[in-house]
């Protein structure tokens, strides 16, 4: 009995070893030929997915913790001083989504496109970074929505200030977002200032940083300049901010000018974002508010009053006092 | 005293904390610093009871250790099957090795396997190789292999895993 146990422990190798192995690999190669090749490893990866995300919640426990701990422990100062920071915040962009309103009208009378303006519809989802990716050259993130919320490959993710990244890969309750400044993915953008295109590349080093590719020498491009997404990847909706050009360094004897730019979402520091489902809409006109009262020859000017701003006493309903 | 084969779980358990060292937010000053846990772990398993825990459990904690970190399918299970290979054929002279000795065994595994996972990102164009910043991984990992190997032991006699 005694020598049976030793028996199995010691000569476990046997002649199946190097076999054994050697399928395995062969089988490793398969699959990742497949994986990279093909699609339909996209299903077990989704159904394995079922089974792993508990370890994505128990991973996210202690982050979980901390931030539970910041607000638990936070002195009514702090919080005083918060709250009247954000009503401040809250004031100025409302005070811009105003402007904003009357501004989006203006330009599209200005376009002669009165019968359709192009809106960005809110229907948002907003979601949490729960993980990043291990290697720190691949700049993909883990968000806590997946298939179970709505999230589909290609969806724009954003921030507070920006334009964030691309849901990349869809699992059951998480979604993995490729962020812009990866180095495989790219960005087709736009100088605020001029409309200049320009496609930006993610940095080719750990840094969070981005390359503007194939700026000719003569492009009016400087430091300090806006990106905004151009909308033509069909991906991101148009106008949200992107970057902020940091240098330019435009050599004659070189083909291409080299522009670099840093995001203005902030990549390495928040956790909340927003996944945006409708990209950019189509609204017709009936949707808009028609001022009543005012008889057949409402005059452009007046209709065209965000509908935020007080009225004028003289429109005032005649029930009023 | 029984003969057959229990405390699956101790086992089961230990490559879930593996995964979850492996795939936890660390700094960013930190992340090239992760120890190879979940090699770490293997190693230890095929060390201890190689008639339990072999080639396939390799590849099978390597697919899933994919799944998680949403990397090509495989590419994890490249370097786990080596590392158990290597250990397999090693597991009696590795058993007999100091502390010092086994921890260099545990750099040159988890480098290999660290450099293996490397090359196969590049060649499938998911990352592009600027430092060896990445091998760093190894070194914390052979720091940190008496200590685990300390405990494994202990959490495996403990449970009376065979």
């Amino acid at each position: 009995m005694r020598e049976l146990v030793i028996d199995k422990t010691l000569f476990i190798k046997g002649v199946a070893l190097e076999y054994r192995v050697l399928a395995f690999l062969l089988l490793t190669v398969c699959l990742m030929f497949a994986d990279s090749r093909f699609s339909y490893m996209d299903r077990v990866r989704f159904s394995l997915g079922f089974v792993i995300t508990p370890v994505y919640w128990i991973a996210n426990i202690p982050a979980q913790l901390t931030f539970w701990v910041d607000d638990v422990f936070v002195s009514r100062t702090d919080l005083l001083t918060e709250n009247n920071q954000l009503r401040e915040d809250l004031l100025v962009a409302q005070r811009e989504l105003q402007l904003l309103e009357s501004l989006a009208r203006e330009n599209s009378r200005l376009l002669e496109l009165r019968e359709a303006t192009e809106m960005i519809e809110a229907e948002v989802l907003p979601a949490e970074i729960i993980n990043l990716s291990p290697d720190p050259f691949l700049k993909r993130v883990l968000i806590n929505k997946g298939a179970m919320d709505g999230v589909f490959v290609g969806q724009a993710m954003l921030d507070a200030n920006g334009v964030m990244g691309q849901v990349d890969e869809v699992l059951p309750f998480t979604s993995w977002v490729l962020l812009i400044t990866d180095f495989r993915h790219v960005t087709p953008v736009e100088v605020n200032r001029n409309g200049e295109r320009a496609l930006a590349r993610g940095s080719r080093s750990t840094a969070i940083e981005l390359d503007l590719e194939f700026v000719t020498q003569t492009q009016d491009m400087k430091a300090g300049d806006l990106l905004v997404s151009s909308g033509m990847g069909q991906v991101y909706p148009k106008n949200y901010p992107v970057a902020r050009i940091v240098s330019v360094y435009a050599d004659p004897g070189m083909d291409f000018a080299i522009v670099k730019a840093r995001p203005l979402a902030q990549m390495a520091r928040t956790r909340h974002v927003i996944l945006v489902f409708e990209g950019v809409e189509t609204v017709l006109p009936e949707s808009l508010p028609v001022p009543q009262g005012n008889g057949a020859e409402a005059d452009i000017g007046r209709e065209n009053l965000p509908p935020r701003a007080e009225p004028a006493p003289e429109h005032s309903e005649p029930g009023y006092p | 005293m029984q003969k057959t084969a229990n405390g699956r779980w101790v086992i089961f358990l230990s490559f879930i904390i593996a995964y979850l060292l492996a795939i936890v937010p660390l700094p960013d000053w930190a992340r090239p610093y992760r120890p190879e846990w979940i090699s770490m772990v293997l190693l230890y398993w095929v060390m201890a009871l190689p008639y339990r825990v072999g080639i396939g459990t390799a590849w099978l904690v390597g697919i899933i250790h994919d799944v998680l970190e949403g990397s090509m399918l495989g590419l994890n299970s490249l370097g786990l099957l080596l590392i158990a290979y290597v250990t397999m054929t090693l597991h009696l002279r590795l058993r007999m090795f100091s502390a010092m000795q086994q921890a260099g065994l545990v750099l040159a595994l988890t480098g290999i396997n660290l450099n293996l996972t490397h090359w196969l990102q590049v060649v499938s164009g998911q990352t592009v190789s600027s430092s060896l910043l990445f091998m760093l991984g190894a070194v914390t990992s052979a720091v940190i292999w008496p200590l685990l190997f300390q405990l494994l032991r202990y959490t495996r006699r403990y449970f009376d895993v065979r």
